[in-house]
């Protein structure tokens, strides 16, 4: 009954989404509210990437920049370094941060908890420090940039239309991925481990071997999530790029919506998005606009711990009648549970 | 040899020899009961025949085939399922969620398989009506009382199909209604094949279920035998007693 529910939710939710991704550009007022769109899906992109482990395995990763930052600077260098082209370029940088993945997720999903936060930090901020330093390849400090996809007729806003549309496409598709995966035998063997995960090496279940290939998805997802916001935005500095900020917006987007959601991530990557640019516009230069972001997690954590999505879902639930909670089973009908 | 055999196992904690250079057999095809004082080490030793810590000397063989140091899941797939003292599940999936988490995919394209599969939810269904909590199959495991996810925690172990089964005190914190339930339950698996591998605080359970009982102290075997043969051995009641 649970899933069946589950099922509908997430078809409306499509429905909705679909109509809205398509329509947004045209209903768009100005190109700014446009680019601000883009954005924000980038960033419910890379929320919906870095969900892959974090939500199923419940490894909270600080440190995803270093993928989407990595799929950034992969696809620029590959296309001015290698004279690849820009769609080719995009994929295989995905293809390399996978690659590269797999010794980084081998190492660092050894430790549990904190250690495993600490060490994803670590990774990020190693290259930061690589990508600074090594100019003659990178750019450094200066910065990378990279060329446009597009030819110069294609102005701004219809380059911002493009754009959104693209990370429309990739949204869809790793939302058709994490709902496969959920329903999967796999899926539930990532959720076992994030709930206990001795216990679930005991009834069998090969949990390096899972948490890595959750981990070099999540990765190659992130990476191609960094690879369009290079084609977009056109430029890439390392401090940027290798961020703990970004990484943290990822955790913080996904916890808001709920990391337990298909539509999570993306939920709270729009919240998260529109507050940000609604308070800039609100202080103008002051740095208030971070004290009313702090406020609105504050707010979420304190009354909403498990993210939006099921807190409305709660909500809705105990408004339809007749929905008795488990817990109001007498003593008796409980021992009488136990004798039979 | 058929069945599970350990020697000169060992694992230290520090300065601490949880177990001491262990070497002992278990009946195949029987109830085997391992008893002892607090921190004699048998749920270290659990853990070492179950590959969950790996042992600093010593091995674990099963069916003549050394699986020490093989890792948890392997251990499991040998035909060796377990249950944890003090009871884990998995406390946000479904009773039944918990039980298909066994199910062991024979490729990688089976494992991208759904999970609610009728053949497997079926044989899930099978083992909750078994321990008798079917009608909370799709209640969370974290809303299930102590006593219903203690079943659960056993109905998932026997959904991997295991030859032996390991139990960490079934019956502890369980009331009395509760025990004679896992107690014929454990009788009637073992009727059909299973071999058990209990540890257990109450003696009345150990004496009234148990072939045959092995005694820990201080990490090493130190009397193995019938339960009432045991239960009068002098060196058994020093132990218990701290002699």
């Amino acid at each position: 009954m649970r899933s069946g529910s589950e099922v509908v939710w997430q078809a409306v939710g499509l429905v909705v989404l679909a109509a809205f991704l398509v329509a947004f550009p045209s209903l768009a007022a100005d190109p700014f509210v446009l680019s601000v769109g883009v954005v924000i899906i980038s960033y419910a992109v890379l929320a919906t990437a870095w969900n892959f482990v974090g939500g199923f395995t419940g490894y909270i990763s600080l440190g995803h920049a270093a993928y989407s930052g990595l799929g950034g600077y992969a696809t620029g260098l590959l296309i001015l370094r290698a004279d690849v082209n820009p769609w080719v370029a995009l994929l295989l940088g995905g293809a390399v941060v996978a690659v590269l993945a797999v010794p980084i997720g081998v190492a660092a999903l050894r430790v549990r908890g904190a250690s495993f936060v600490i060490v994803s930090i670590a990774v990020v901020l190693v290259l930061l420090l690589v990508f600074q330093s090594w100019g003659s390849v990178t750019g450094g400090s200066d910065g990378l940039r990279v060329p446009r996809p597009f030819d110069a007729g294609v102005l701004r806003p219809e380059q911002h239309q493009r754009f959104f549309h693209l990370h429309a496409v990739l949204l869809a598709v790793m939302l058709l991925c994490w709902w496969l995966i959920d329903r999967s035998r796999f899926g539930l063997g990532l959720k076992a481990i994030r709930e206990d995960e001795d216990k679930a090496r005991s009834l069998g279940v090969p949990t390096v071997r899972y948490k890595l290939a959750a981990f070099v998805l999540s990765a190659f997802f992130t990476a191609l999530g960094g690879g369009l916001y290079a084609l977009w935005f056109g430029f890439l500095d390392p401090i940027f790029q290798f961020s703990i900020l970004v990484g943290s917006n990822m955790v913080l987007m996904s916890l808001l919506g709920g990391v337990r959601s298909l539509f999570g991530p993306l939920v709270g990557a729009v919240v998260v998005g529109y507050a940000t640019e609604f308070f800039k516009a609100q202080y103008g230069d002051t740095q208030l606009h971070l004290v009313a972001m702090g406020v609105l997690l504050a707010v979420v954590v304190l009354f909403l711990p498990d993210g939006i999505i099921p807190a409305v879902r709660g909500l809705v639930g105990r408004l339809r009648p007749g929905q008795a909670s488990i817990r109001e089973v007498t003593q008796e009908e409980l021992a009488g549970e136990v004798r039979r | 040899m058929k069945g599970l055999r350990t020697e000169g196992l060992t694992k230290s904690y520090g300065g601490v020899r949880a177990v001491d250079d262990a070497t002992v057999t278990f009946r195949h095809g029987r109830i085997n009961a391992l008893i002892g004082p607090n921190g004699s080490g048998k749920t270290t030793f659990f853990n070492c025949v179950t590959g969950m810590v790996e042992p600093d000397a010593g091995t674990v063989t099963y069916h003549g085939r050394d699986i020490t140091g093989r890792g948890a899941h392997k251990v499991a797939h040998a035909g060796i399922g377990r249950s944890f003292q003090l009871c884990r599940v998995f406390p946000r999936l479904t009773a039944v969620e918990n039980l298909l988490v066994a199910v062991r995919p024979r490729s990688v394209l089976r494992a991208l398989a759904p999970a609610r599969l009728k053949s497997d939810v079926d044989r899930a269904m099978g083992w909750l009506t078994r321990v008798g909590i079917e009608h909370l199959a799709d209640v969370e495991a974290r809303d299930l009382s102590y006593g219903q996810q203690k079943l659960l925690e056993l109905a998932g172990v026997l959904m991997a199909e295991p030859e032996t089964i390991l139990l960490d005190e079934p019956a502890g914190g369980v009331n009395p209604a509760l025990i004679d339930r896992i107690g014929e339950l454990v009788r009637s698996l073992n009727a059909e094949g299973r071999t058990f591998l209990i540890v257990e605080h109450n003696m009345d359970v150990v004496m009234s279920l148990s072939d045959h009982v092995v005694v820990f102290d201080r990490g090493r075997p130190i009397a193995a035998g019938p339960p009432d043969v045991v239960r009068a051995d002098p060196r058994v009641l020093a132990a218990y007693l701290g002699g």
